[in-house]
């Protein structure tokens, strides 16, 4: 019974004393501030993901540079359930705007919309929700731009023309289904190109692998495969290499964070269509501060694209890779 | 003479290659003790386990007041009036002394309150301590686990279930095997009083002078099979040892 | 001789027992461990209210924190109940998905926005969960399979079961009577419905498994399964009970994880059959069966909420939370062990190895 006691105490102390430390910080932080900085609170998506941290960096920077305060929470998982209780969380906190990236579109909703209410200002990046009536601004990549620049890449390669393939993830996710609709109305537009359709990996290289080298069957003169997210440009690169025409084809992979910098270095992909999540971090405070401010807001905002390519990724394109820290 | 309440002819069961049971006999009268001896792997455990429905016989018939029955569960022979105390006591740990004695024959409350499951747990509570005053045993608590309970305590309480809930024979395997002097002497005025109220009782026991103080009939296993069925009168230590070991024979009552 | 010491003995007993009644009450409950966890919960309210006591210590805040923990509340009873019988059940988070996508279907097959298409809809997702919770309980009870390898193997089959009749994407259809009462609805002023239906079913769990029969023989089951066998106790059955009431309990919880998300958030859940285990342990249910209360597990569920909500109000890192939740787990489960081996006496039950590993079998 002792020892019993003796564990339990060690656990509350040694969580009071870790509480009591991030407590001091926290309250340094908002002491010094004085009445009038603003603050801030980012929910990412998913937390340790690149394309959030570089969000994260553009946000930072662009607070500080405002005198804007930050805190950054987010779900381990891409998960609804697991985001909804840090939402209310970071509500409760009661920060002046959050700029948050809903991980579901119904989901996310009310949580959000309720925070409106408690008179939060809410920008959306990245992702949006059903009804986003009650944020102040979205904003977020131009996805059907950056499937027009994914097949601007291929168009660079192959000016001849010739066959195209989209692998995309699943059905109904609102982001790929954007950026194959914008690769299709670029391929459409050029005569040369023929549009082969879209293929659904359902997320796993070894299906997008096996859809690859059933379509390369078939078609054995295609040109240029657009994969829209990472494990879609895995299997697309297996299947490519299954069917022997490896350096053949272009394959252009959508996102830049390290795994995929890592394909294009490889010669797994030969392009690489990278969103700017930092300039979306950057005028999300933007437009969070100009509410604040009760200054004009822009509704809805895209931001663009960079094409890397081996040729450029240590080079002008560098500063588009995503970040893992923002160090 | 009287009809065995219990009895067993020619019950075999193997394990494997081992005979534990070779065509034993057995039989109990109410109003007896019965002693049931033989050395270690005489088929002992094997033939109580049978004769409680623990066990599935390989051959052998059993007669419950002379008529033919098939055991097959514990709880069968509950039914009969047969209760059993085994070695390894069989209690839940985790539960109490009385949850422990009415496991499985719970008391419900009356009325709509037992249809949806509620028990009556101040009725189980006070027969469970009287049956307990009734043995003498001093069972500490009634809320505690019996986990947390002696070796001499959880026997007591065993011994106090089996005794509340059999009405016509009643197996006690190694009873004092763990407990001090009291409680030894607890365990068999116990046994006489059960007795006494026309239940036979079998005792399972090492110990000869146990045997001879309590038992009013002896039967003797070597091996599987029932070497002895003596009456209780001037038997002494050596002879039942003497019977055990095979050194010495004597089949008629 | 005889008839003089056996009254004297019995007065012991009553004696000793009379003492005991007295004291058996204070310290029967302070030596609880769900008690010392409730302690500890209360600190962690202490310490973060102190820290932040225009934010945390809000009713509006506690009230979304009781309000997110309801789900897994409703999880936490029936996970209680198989952990009791010393059993583990991992399916629960894909039995809710699989539940809430066919409820989902079925009610946009239905069509309509009423309480008739709900009623269906709750049904349909209950009744669901109970099946996964039979094919669960009778795989473990007659087919002697461990339940770690059950439920598991359950766990893949839910949720595949759910990615199948979906093609994995999530239905968002769902009637709006469902988000606007149980998903987002109050009764008296502002108390969250769901966290209401979550109270009910933690009182009834708790008044079935400490004051009903089934809850006594639970207890008994996971004690000791030889000796609940040997008074008559019907052990397989009463485990295929078990195990139906935790994926009953899923299917419940599928129908309000739909009504309060409005998606059927298949790729969510992953984690939630962990998180409840965590926390029926962390309440001082034994993962050796035969101990454990409901009240425990309810503390046990408010531990990581409360850690999580205060550390993202003190901006504090969330993968600390984690970290802190990871150590409470294991002092929890070290503090069982303490408890075990002391209270444990005589060889009653030696040799009892992890339980979630296998069951022992019955001899012969």
């Amino acid at each position: 019974m002792k020892r019993t006691k003796t564990v339990l105490t060690a656990v509350v102390l040694g969580t009071v004393m870790s509480l009591a430390v991030s407590g001091c910080t926290q309250s340094g932080g908002s002491g010094s501030g004085g009445a009038k900085q603003p603050t801030l609170a980012f929910i990412q998506g998913v937390a340790g993901d690149e394309f959030y941290i570089s969000m994260e960096c553009g946000i930072k920077a662009a607070a500080t540079a405002a005198g804007a305060k930050v805190t950054v929470q987010g779900p381990t998982k891409f998960d609804p359930t697991l985001q909804k209780p840090i939402v209310d969380s970071v509500v409760a906190s009661k920060p002046d705007a959050i700029l948050v990236a809903p991980t579901d579109v119904a989901a996310m909703q009310a949580p959000l919309k309720a925070a409106a209410a408690a008179g939060i200002k809410i920008v959306l990046v990245d992702t949006t929700v059903n009804d986003p009536s009650f944020a102040v601004s979205q904003i977020s990549s131009d996805n059907s731009g950056g499937g027009v620049a994914a097949f601007q890449a291929i168009q660079k390669a192959h000016p001849n023309g010739g066959k195209v393939l989209v692998i995309s993830t699943d059905p109904g996710v609102s982001t790929s289904d954007a950026r194959a609709a914008g690769f299709k109305s670029a391929v459409e537009k050029d005569r040369s190109f023929t549009f082969l359709g879209i293929q659904y990996s359902n997320n796993q290289p070894a299906k997008a692998a096996e859809i690859v080298t059933a379509a390369l069957q078939k078609d054995p003169d295609i040109v240029g495969i657009f994969a829209a997210n990472l494990f879609s440009a895995e299997g697309t690169a297996t299947g490519v290499q299954q069917a022997g025409m490896g350096g053949k084809l272009t394959i252009v992979g959508f996102d830049a964070g390290p795994a995929q910098v890592e394909q294009l270095k490889k010669g797994t992909v030969q392009a690489l269509v990278a969103q700017e999540p930092a300039a979306i971090g950057k005028a999300g405070v933007t437009q969070a501060l100009a509410a604040l401010n009760k200054q004009q807001v822009t509704a809805k905002i895209q931001t663009g694209f960079t094409i890397i390519t081996k040729d450029n990724v240590d080079g002008d394109a560098k500063s588009a890779i995503y970040r893992s820290s923002c160090g | 003479m009287t009809t065995p309440v219990l009895e067993g002819r020619g019950l075999s069961r193997k394990f494997g290659f081992v005979s534990a049971l070779d065509e034993a006999d057995f039989e109990v009268f109410p109003g007896e003790v019965t002693a049931l001896i033989g050395d270690n792997g005489a088929g002992k455990s094997t033939l109580v386990k049978a004769l409680s429905g623990s066990l599935a016989l390989d051959s052998g018939e059993i007669f419950f007041e002379g008529q033919p029955i098939v055991l097959s569960s514990p709880s069968q022979a509950s039914l009969l009036g047969i209760e059993t105390v085994y070695q390894d006591l069989a209690l839940a740990p985790h539960l109490t002394p009385v949850q422990n004695v009415y496991l499985g024959r719970e008391s419900m409350s009356r009325g709509i309150a037992g249809r949806l499951g509620f028990m009556n747990v101040p009725e189980m509570t006070n027969k469970s301590r009287e049956a307990f005053e009734d043995l003498g045993a001093t069972v500490r608590s009634l809320t505690a686990p019996v986990g947390s309970m002696s070796g001499g305590q959880r026997q007591a309480i065993a011994i106090a279930r089996a005794v509340h809930w059999a009405n016509r024979v009643i197996f006690l395997d190694e009873p004092t095997a763990a407990l001090g002097v009291r409680q030894t002497k607890n365990v068999l005025d116990t046994i006489r009083r059960v007795r006494d109220k026309g239940i036979a009782v079998v005792f399972i026991s090492h110990s000869m002078p146990h045997v001879i103080d309590i038992a009013d009939r002896i039967q003797v296993l070597r091996l599987g099979t029932r070497v002895a069925n003596i009456t209780n009168s001037g038997t002494t230590m050596e002879e039942l040892v003497g019977l055990m070991t095979g050194a010495s024979t004597r089949t008629t009552p | 001789m005889n008839t003089t010491t056996e009254p004297e003995l019995g007065k012991e007993t009553s004696a000793i027992e009379a003492i005991r009644q007295k004291e058996k009450w204070f310290t029967r409950i302070v030596k609880m461990q769900a008690f010392q966890i409730f302690l500890v919960l209360l600190v962690l309210v202490v310490v973060f209210s102190l820290l932040a006591p225009d934010t945390f210590a809000q009713f509006s805040n506690l009230r979304l924190v009781v309000q997110n923990a309801s789900i897994l509340a409703v999880l936490g009873v029936g996970m209680t109940y198989v952990i009791i019988t010393s059993g583990i059940d991992l399916s629960i988070g894909s039995v809710l998905v699989f539940s809430g996508v066919v409820s989902a279907i079925v009610m946009r097959q239905v069509g309509g926005d009423n309480w008739g298409v709900a009623a269906i809809g709750i049904a349909v997702s209950i009744v669901l969960g109970i099946l996964w919770g039979v094919l669960n309980g009778v795989l473990v009870a007659k087919a002697k399979v461990p339940p770690l390898i059950v439920t598991l193997g359950s766990l893949g089959m839910a949720l595949g079961g759910a990615q199948i009749l979906t093609g994995g994407v999530d239905l968002r259809d769902v009637p709006s009577v469902l988000t606007e009462s149980i998903g987002y609805g109050n009764v008296f002023g502002s108390i969250p419905l769901i966290s209401v239906i979550a109270l009910v079913v933690i009182v009834l769990g708790a008044i079935v498994l400490h004051r009903t029969r089934f809850g006594l023989h639970t207890y008994a089951v996971g004690s000791s399964e030889e000796a609940a066998r040997r008074v008559g106790v019907r052990v397989d059955r009463h485990l295929i009970r078990i195990y139906a009431l935790s994926g009953g309990l899923a299917g419940l919880a599928g129908i309000l994880s739909l009504s309060q998300f409005s998606t059927t958030a298949i790729a969510g859940q992953s984690q939630t059959n962990l998180n409840v285990i965590a926390a029926v342990v962390i309440g001082g249910t034994s993962l050796f069966g035969g101990y454990g209360t409901i009240f425990g597990t309810v503390v046990g569920l408010f531990i990581p909420a409360v850690l999580q909500n205060g550390f993202v109000i003190t901006g504090v890192q969330p993968f600390w939370q984690q970290v802190a939740v990871g150590a409470v787990l294991i002092a929890a489960v070290y503090i069982d062990q303490v408890r075990r081996s002391s209270t444990r006496r005589g060889n009653s039950q030696k040799n009892r190895k992890w339980p979630i590993f296998g069951r022992k079998s019955p001899p012969q």
